[in-house]
């Protein structure tokens, strides 16, 4: 057993050759360890932050950074440690931004094949829509949507979902409009393949790479997004562990507490620029030709 | 070319048209309009309630309240904000100029400082310089705004006190006073910077690919060849057909820049329509919402018509047939 598989093996799943392929992929290993201490940072929020962030040291309230080893990051006007109330702040970040995500990926990718697929008016009425919601900046479709259904963090997820789902109905159509007349396709269709079973077997595999890149590609837009709305008061609620909030709460203290607005800022930033390497890196890896659409 | 003016223009008006009844219709999803469109504090007078209701015309059916809608809303005319109690369309009129001075300061801003660094960025490809003006354009375009915003004012505003924190000053409506001009613009320096921020980057990048690409061309290699200073070859020959596309954008993301100013409205306390839409939704002041987003749509699809307009003098290629 061990024999016969040996030369294939031996072909590409031999240390040596996986290190060379590493190698010759150019991984980003700086944004890559980033992503992967924030997402630890974000499961095992409880086990790695040294106080919990809601615990009001009413001792040391608003102690600048690097003066004790009790607050490394200092603390806000209630005594709150700052580097627990960051770590939960990636938790947040996860909740939010993950789900609102999957659902703007799924909405847009069933729009995309259904459009590109079935062309004619369901295409125009489609795109239409999808393009009604590309022309209007994300910002100004969340407030709104915010505006009728109230603030709260489900009411902004609902919003990043119905701004982001757009962009990715756009390219999958594009992608799928491009593959569709393929050989490969057509004679699905003379052998009497119905139309569900062509769109999942034959041209979702097709369209996978392209959904991955759109997709680490949005996500730095998507925190962003996210940031903004707890910003601006409309997600969460003063006083819970998101970036967001952290830097609206900061505001309040500009010269007397400048680490409260500074730290989640950097964080933001720092996260937001690994996955736009990461993306950057993905697209030209995965298919150079999308070099230029991004 | 007037086909593809006629056809812009009635898609902007069907764009505009869609949009307002999403706003319309959306006060009618969530139940009872009534409840989100007349300040009531009380619900259990039942008489005034249906005395008002009546008054606002909300017992009609859905298509004339529409249509009455439409109208109102082409007069700016949307009712009273209940938390200010006065016109909405008042608050607008004094909102606008506020947004627009910010938008088109935005713009020039970024044009000023992004297409110079894009292009030297080109000519002085893998240099240090080079990479300076790429990390700037990575940090812009992944830095959130309302932190930059709030760094800016600790700095400058806080610690070395060269610059206003927030607001406009003294300025009221479209132009100012003639002594009023350096306060103006001693206000508006911070905001227009943060808001051109993010484009800064998207131009420099534009700019830097377009110059790469004209620089690579023959009429430029000989210019090059024929013995022309580089200085003439660069910003005579290169730099002004790199410029084309660059400009477009920068038209085109005055459209966005209109409305992409909610945050930083929000941090500088520029009082504009952006602030003004905010405000609303804190406070489920619909009306204000209404005309706020309404006009900030309509500037939007505008601009974005305008745009394209001129695009499509300027390169035939967009014009369909």
């Amino acid at each position: 057993m061990a024999s016969d598989n040996a030369i294939l093996v031996a072909d590409d799943r031999t240390p040596a050759s996986l290190r060379r392929k590493i190698q010759e992929a150019r991984l980003p290993w700086i944004p890559l360890a980033i992503l992967a201490i924030i997402l630890f940072c974000a499961i095992f929020a409880n086990l790695v932050s040294p106080h919990d962030p809601g615990e009001k040291d009413v001792f040391n309230k608003l102690q600048p950074p690097f003066q004790s080893a009790e607050h490394i990051l200092g603390t806000d006007r209630l005594g709150k440690d700052m580097l627990s109330r960051l770590i939960y702040g990636a938790r947040t970040m996860l909740q939010v931004t993950a789900p609102s995500m999957v659902v703007a990926i799924l909405a847009g990718t069933v729009v995309g094949l259904v459009s590109g697929y079935s062309g004619r008016w369901v295409d125009s009425v489609l795109m239409r829509i999808t393009d009604a919601v590309l022309g209007f900046p994300s910002i100004l479709v969340a407030l709104l949507i915010v505006t009728y259904l109230g603030t709260g963090v489900w009411n902004v997820m609902i919003a990043i979902a119905a701004t982001q789902w757009a962009r990715f109905a756009r390219m999958i159509r594009g992608e799928v409009l491009a593959i569709r007349d393929r050989d490969f396709v057509v004679l699905a269709q003379i052998y009497g393949v119905s139309s569900g079973m062509i769109v999942w077997r034959h041209l979702f595999p097709n369209v996978i790479n392209t959904l991955m890149v759109l997709t680490s590609v949005s996500v730095g837009q998507v925190i962003l997004l996210e940031a903004s709305l707890s910003f601006l008061g409309l997600g969460l609620r003063p006083g819970d562990p998101a970036w967001g909030i952290l830097v609206a709460e900061g505001r309040e203290f500009l010269t007397q507490a400048w680490w409260i607005a500074l730290f989640p800022g950097i964080l933001i930033t720092v996260v937001v620029m690994a996955f736009n390497f990461f993306g950057d890196w993905l697209r030209d890896y995965l298919d150079p030709r999308l070099r230029r659409a991004g | 070319m007037t086909v593809y003016i006629a056809r812009r223009l009635l898609e902007g008006f069907v764009t505009l048209v869609a949009l307002s009844f999403v706003v319309f219709g959306s006060v009618h999803l969530t139940g009872d309009p009534a409840r989100f469109l007349l300040p009531i504090s009380n619900d259990h007078d039942e008489a005034v309630y249906e005395a008002q209701k009546k008054a606002y015309g909300l017992d009609k059916p859905f298509i004339i309240q529409y249509a009455n809608f439409l109208y109102k809303a082409v007069q700016l005319d949307f009712g009273n904000s209940f938390t200010a109690r006065r016109p909405v369309r008042e608050i607008l009129l004094e909102r606008i100029p506020a947004t627009v001075h910010l938008a088109l300061s935005g713009m020039v801003l970024a044009i000023v400082i992004g297409v110079p660094l894009g292009i030297i960025s080109a000519v002085k490809r893998d240099t240090i310089l080079d990479r300076v003006c790429k990390t700037f354009a990575i940090f812009g375009m992944a830095a959130p705004q309302f932190w930059v915003a709030i760094m800016l004012i600790i700095v400058l505003a806080g610690y070395l006190d060269l610059l206003p924190a927030y607001g406009r000053g003294d300025t009221q409506g479209w132009l100012p006073e003639w002594s009023q001009i350096p306060d103006m613009i001693r206000h508006l320096i911070l905001p227009a910077f943060v808001l051109a921020l993010a484009i800064i980057a998207a131009i420099m990048r534009l700019a830097r690919s377009a110059m790469l690409e004209v620089l690579d061309s023959d009429y430029v290699k000989f210019a090059q060849v024929k013995g022309m200073s580089d200085r003439v070859v660069i910003w005579k020959h290169a730099a002004r057909n790199a410029l084309i596309p660059v400009i477009t954008f920068g038209g085109i993301s005055l459209a966005g820049l209109l409305n992409g100013s909610v945050v930083v409205e929000v941090v500088f306390a520029w009082p504009g329509v952006g602030l003004m839409l905010l405000e609303g939704v804190l406070s489920n002041n619909f009306p204000q919402v209404e005309g706020a987003i309404m006009v900030s749509g309509a500037a939007y699809i505008l601009t974005a018509l305008i745009v394209d307009i001129m695009y499509g003098y300027a390169d035939p290629r967009v014009r369909p047939n």
